[in-house]
This record gives structure tokens, C-alpha cells and sequence, in this order.
């Protein structure tokens, strides 16, 4: 069991809402999916790879029968995901302080939700709520998300100088190889083993 | 829909898992014991199938009772739940998961009630689907690129740092040979392993930093 490979961290929280409470928050969600420069604060984290909420109205847990029982829950339940890179602290210390009202709109219908700021409370209710990933599997697990936008802007850039580098004189190939290196050079980061904290 | 974001899906699945008393040790601990002993780098069975970005496995005891005044309350079945982020439209990437490691979902699924087996690819679609659970809201950093593609752009930025470290002050002539010559070479080669660490670099020591 580990919530961590490579360097990535697989967190996963779940909370009761009361179901009235859950069309406040779909419609939040709603909003947030429709309009993207809501979304620049979470974008602008950059060390989260995917996440996702999803809300499981507390009559639809999947029931296949074949002696299953059905449900029966007075609560709706928000199921949290996230898959993030640096440590636990550190990634609920920056939500804290750069998210804090957004978590607040996402989780204040979650019962006992007690804010997002102080980041000691609001770290006790994460703790509570988490539960541990029995398996986590990443296709990259060297790379964090910035390594990951990097290699792609890298990839583009060599990918047109390529195209390009046939037709050219050794001269032009000269000036078009300075502006490749200018354009990739903040993107240039190492990847691999993450360092350890001590 | 919520379930993508750009190119990539993303997929929740929460299947019940078998609630027998006269089990030893319960479904639950045997799905957990052999997950355990389940590689999580190139020989993950999601490494050998096609289309997994970053994946998990959860076994769900029941929820959690956050304090009064909220009441208590429990579930009546465990749920094992499998969160994944993958390429593309979802009957492919579960048959391909169907066709390529069929042996280890048959070993994690044969707890969960009505799993009917990988070997009927479309029953064992249809199951998954009734387990599915639709994503709320789905944020992905990168949305438009493909597991291949992303493992490819990792190493090519490995390689054009060493490329360019490795051409400081050559000529024009020279360097224009060797970049066509080495972005030939390096799409010549065989396809990054999904779930690799990457090449062993020896990290850089020394300086004012240390």
C-alpha cells in the first residue's frame, strides 16, 4: 500500500453532504467546467497532474444484486481524487493559501467541512476523511506536471526545427538553432529520482 | 461531459465486493494482499496494457463518520474503487485492458459481485459500466496528450539537454548534420516503457547551493 510513486501523490477523500446540498454544489462545479479563468488558480498551482470530484447521490452507489444489499444512506457523498506532486503538507499548505476560497465554495456543504484556513483544522479534517490507495500506478512517474508541460513545448520546438533544417542554409541554421535554444531553455529540467527529504 | 477533459477520460469505478462471512480472509484483505505483491513500475499489468496515464486502486471499508451533529452511518457493501486517467474513448481503453492483462483483473475482480471475467470482453465492458460513477468536475494539467506521446516528449527533453550541452560552439555546417542525424536517431528508437523512472542520470553535485 502507498499513496506515493515516483512523484506523484494519490490522495483520496470522501465526505458526507447533505443531499440538498449537492445541486448547490453540482451547479458550482457547473460553472467552474464552463468558465475556464475560474480554473486559472488551480492551472496556475501546476503541480497537480488530474483530479476530480464526484458527487455520489446517496441512492446511487452502483447495485449489481446478486446478493448485494442496497444502500441506505442518509448522506450524499463527494468522492475527492487528486494526483499531485511534492508531499502531503506542501500540496495542502498551497491549497490552503492560494485556493482557499475555492476550496471553501467546493467543500463548505460537506458536513463538519470546518474552512480551509486555519490550515491546521482544516488539515485535521483531511486526515479524517483520506483514505490510502492500495494501488497506485503512473506511466511517468519520474516527471512531475511542469516537467511534463516542459517536455511538450521541448517536443514542439524540435519537432519544427526538424521539419525546417533540410531547406536551410548552414547559416540560417545557425540563427533558427539560437531562437530553438531560447524557446527550450527554461524547459530543460532534469527528471528522475526525486530528491529526499531529510 | 464531465468523464473528459480535452482528449483524456477520466474513469470511476466503484465495483461492491463480495460480503461473505464463511470467506478466510475476506475479499477485501485477498484483493489487498495481492495488490500488495503487484508491481507498480514497468511490469505493472497498466504499464503492459495501452492507455493509462496515472492509475489507483482503493478498497472503500465504509464511509467515515466526520462527527455530531452529522449522524452515523455505514455502508452495507466495501467497494473497491479504480480511479483511472486514460487516452481516449472508454470501450477501447477497457477492452484493451480486457485483451492485455486479463489474468490480473480476473485475480482483483473475481471479489466484486457479478464480475463475469476479461475473457467476454463485452460482458466484462457492460460490467465495468455499470460501476462507473459519472466525474463531477475533472481537471487535467495536460488534456491533449497521449500516454506515447507524453513518454516521447520526456525523452526528448532528456536527450536535447544533451544535445545542446554536448554542441556549444561547434559550426554551422557541423551542427546542422548532427541535429537532422540525432532527431532522426532518437525517433528511431524503440518507445519509452510506460512506468519506467527514465534512464539512471547521476544527479549534478557540488556548488554554492550545497
Amino acid at each position: 500500500m502507498s499513496n506515493i510513486n515516483g512523484k506523484v501523490y494519490a490522495m483520496n477523500a470522501v465526505t458526507p453532504m447533505k443531499p440538498w446540498k449537492t445541486w448547490i454544489l453540482r451547479t458550482i462545479f457547473f460553472v467552474l467546467g464552463h468558465v475556464k479563468p475560474l480554473q486559472n488558480d488551480l492551472i496556475n498551482l501546476s503541480f497537480i497532474e488530474f483530479a476530480r470530484w464526484v458527487v455520489v447521490p446517496r441512492r446511487s452507489f452502483p447495485f449489481l444484486g446478486n446478493g448485494q444489499s442496497k444502500e441506505e444512506l442518509n448522506y450524499d457523498y463527494l468522492l475527492f481524487f487528486s494526483n499531485f506532486n511534492g508531499t502531503w503538507n506542501q500540496y495542502i499548505d498551497a491549497f490552503s493559501a492560494v485556493l482557499s476560497k475555492g476550496l471553501n465554495l467546493i467543500w463548505r456543504w460537506s458536513e463538519k467541512f470546518p474552512g480551509s484556513v486555519p490550515v491546521t483544522i482544516f488539515k485535521e479534517y483531511i486526515a479524517r476523511v483520506q483514505f490510502d490507495t492500495d494501488y497506485y500506478y503512473t506511466a511517468y512517474p519520474h516527471a512531475t506536471a511542469n516537467d511534463i508541460k516542459s517536455a511538450h513545448i521541448v517536443q514542439s520546438s524540435t519537432d519544427s526545427l526538424y521539419l525546417a533544417a533540410e531547406e536551410y542554409t548552414p547559416e540560417q541554421f545557425a540563427d533558427a538553432y539560437l531562437r530553438f535554444v531560447l524557446q527550450v531553455q527554461a524547459h530543460l529540467g532534469e527528471t528522475g529520482e526525486a530528491p529526499l527529504a531529510g | 461531459m464531465p468523464n473528459k477533459n480535452g482528449s483524456v477520460y477520466g474513469l470511476t469505478i466503484l465495483s461492491p465486493i463480495i460480503d461473505d462471512d464463511k470467506a478466510t480472509p475476506s475479499h477485501d484483505l485477498q484483493i489487498r494482499d495481492y495488490l500488495a505483491h503487484l508491481s507498480t513500475r514497468e511490469e505493472s499489468p497498466f504499464a503492459r496494457a495501452p492507455g493509462t496515464h496515472l492509475a489507483r486502486l482503493v478498497v472503500m471499508d465504509d464511509v467515515i463518520y466526520v462527527g455530531a451533529p452529522s449522524c452515523e452511518e455505514h455502508l452495507k457493501s466495501k467497494y473497491l474503487i479504480f480511479e483511472s486517467n486514460c487516452d481516449g474513448n472508454l470501450d477501447t481503453y477497457l477492452s484493451g485492458l480486457a485483451s492485455a492483462i486479463p489474468d490480473h483483473l480476473d485475480a482483483v475482480w473475481k471479489h466484486c459481485v457479478g464480475y463475469p471475467g476479461a475473457a467476454n470482453q463485452q460482458a466484462f465492458i457492460d460490467y465495468m459500466k455499470a460501476c462507473q460513477l459519472e466525474t463531477t468536475f475533472f481537471f487535467a494539467a495536460v488534456n491533449d496528450k497521449t500516454v506515447t506521446e507524453t513518454l516521447c516528449a520526456l525523452r526528448t527533453q532528456t536527450a536535447v539537454a544533451d544535445f545542446i550541452a554536448a554542441h556549444q560552439g561547434v559550426d554551422p555546417a557541423t551542427l546542422q548534420r548532427e541535429f537532422i542525424e540525432f532527431v532522426a536517431h532518437l525517433r528511431s528508437q524503440p518507445l519509452p516503457r510506460p512506468g519506467s523512472m527514465g534512464p539512471h542520470r547521476d544527479i549534478k553535485t557540488g556548488g554554492r547551493n550545497e
